[in-house]
């Protein structure tokens, strides 16, 4: 099996939140379930220039049903987008899974999609990239290395999806700057104490909180604890 | 068996020394092409020779243009079974980047087998050609 990573030209809806006038950065499709009717329902993680609000994304994607817009991080840019809309605005999607590939990630990134999807072989390949390249035009071919084992199928952050579900805004805050100065780090950049004055809070709380995530993950990974 | 070596640069020993050493079969001579730019190929390819135990005879001849017909022709005239292209690079994923030749080469029409990603070389094995 070959795990092949291309490049497109953007299309579909991921390349039509582009034009928002948002300044957006990329567009990932997480997840996407069939709707009847040939409509599709798509999860999408949306990364933008800086905050907005949750609305203010709603109304720049009229054009689509938007059944969820979510704030994907506690201090970053992201936004988790959920769209009902027309399959063809997945088109490359459909056409993966037509030809029997399996998707792993389709990521916008303004000119150009990011596709990374696995085949069964030179000859899958051949013919996955002869229908693309009659769908979308030109195709570029970044890069491919073998496989025993087929992978999770989009939906890299499905992970980080159900931890945000078990985490509060407070517990992610405290994890997401602890871990950005380096507070995780072997050797540690930054000590409890740096984190605390940094979030104008008490070295205690910060302890507190941190505990309360760990023992979250930890509920998370084994179980509701006994 | 026959067997080409597509060689970019005087820097991919290890392609050269994976297809002496394990690809090719004892006494097979391999058919090594090279950019007319790539000039101490030459040499790399002595060098790793002699440092081999196994017997392996090589040519060497000249690639021009980007174009893949060429390679794909002289594949075809010699009924080359495999077809080895040194790797350049890995993304920072560690799939191996494919350069326009290739990526051409791997959606040509006239050439068909099994894909194998090698540590230096990408091999195309028991190939066929149409035309």
């Amino acid at each position: 099996m070959l795990r092949v990573k291309l490049q497109i030209d953007a299309a579909g809806i991921s390349s039509r939140l582009f034009g928002t006038g948002e300044t957006v950065e990329s567009v990932e499709i997480d997840n996407a379930l069939p709707v009847a009717g040939g409509s599709v329902f798509l999860f999408l993680t949306v990364t933008l220039d800086g905050d907005r609000s949750e609305t203010r994304l709603s109304d720049r994607l009229s054009e689509a049903e938007v059944v969820d817009v979510s704030k994907a991080t506690a201090n970053g840019h992201g936004y988790h987008v959920g769209v009902v809309t027309d399959l063809s605005d997945a088109s490359v999607l459909s056409l993966l899974t037509e030809n029997e590939a399996v998707p792993h990630r389709i990521v916008c990134r303004a000119t150009h999609l990011d596709v990374v999807a696995s085949v069964r072989d030179w000859s899958h390949l051949k013919t996955l990239a002869d229908d693309i390249e009659a769908e979308h035009g030109a195709l570029e071919l970044i890069g491919t290395t073998q496989t025993e084992a087929i992978g999770f199928p989009l939906g890299g952050t499905k992970i980080k999806r159900s931890l945000m579900g078990k985490l509060s805004d407070e517990q992610l805050d405290v994890l997401e700057v602890a871990y950005r100065m380096g507070y995780f780090k072997v050797p540690q950049e930054a000590t409890a104490t740096e984190i605390a004055r940094e979030m104008d809070i008490s070295r205690s709380t910060l302890s507190e909180r941190l505990r309360r995530v760990e023992h979250n993950l930890c509920a998370l990974l084994f179980g509701p604890y006994q | 068996m026959t067997t080409i070596l597509v060689v970019r640069s005087a820097g991919q020993a290890s392609a050269v020394r994976e297809v002496f050493d394990s690809i090719a079969e004892a006494g097979e001579t391999v058919h090594v092409l090279r950019p007319p730019t790539a000039d101490r190929v030459d040499q790399l390819l002595g060098d790793v020779r002699s440092e081999l135990a196994r017997e392996v005879e090589y040519t060497v001849d000249g690639l021009t243009g980007e174009g893949v017909s060429e390679l794909v022709a002289f594949a075809a005239e010699r009924d080359a079974d495999r077809i080895c292209i040194g790797i350049s690079e890995r993304t920072q994923t560690g799939k191996v980047r494919i350069d326009d030749r290739t990526q051409s080469l791997l959606l040509h029409d006239r050439i068909a087998g099994d894909l194998v990603v090698g540590d230096a070389v990408i091999v195309l094995k028991g190939l066929s050609y149409d035309g």
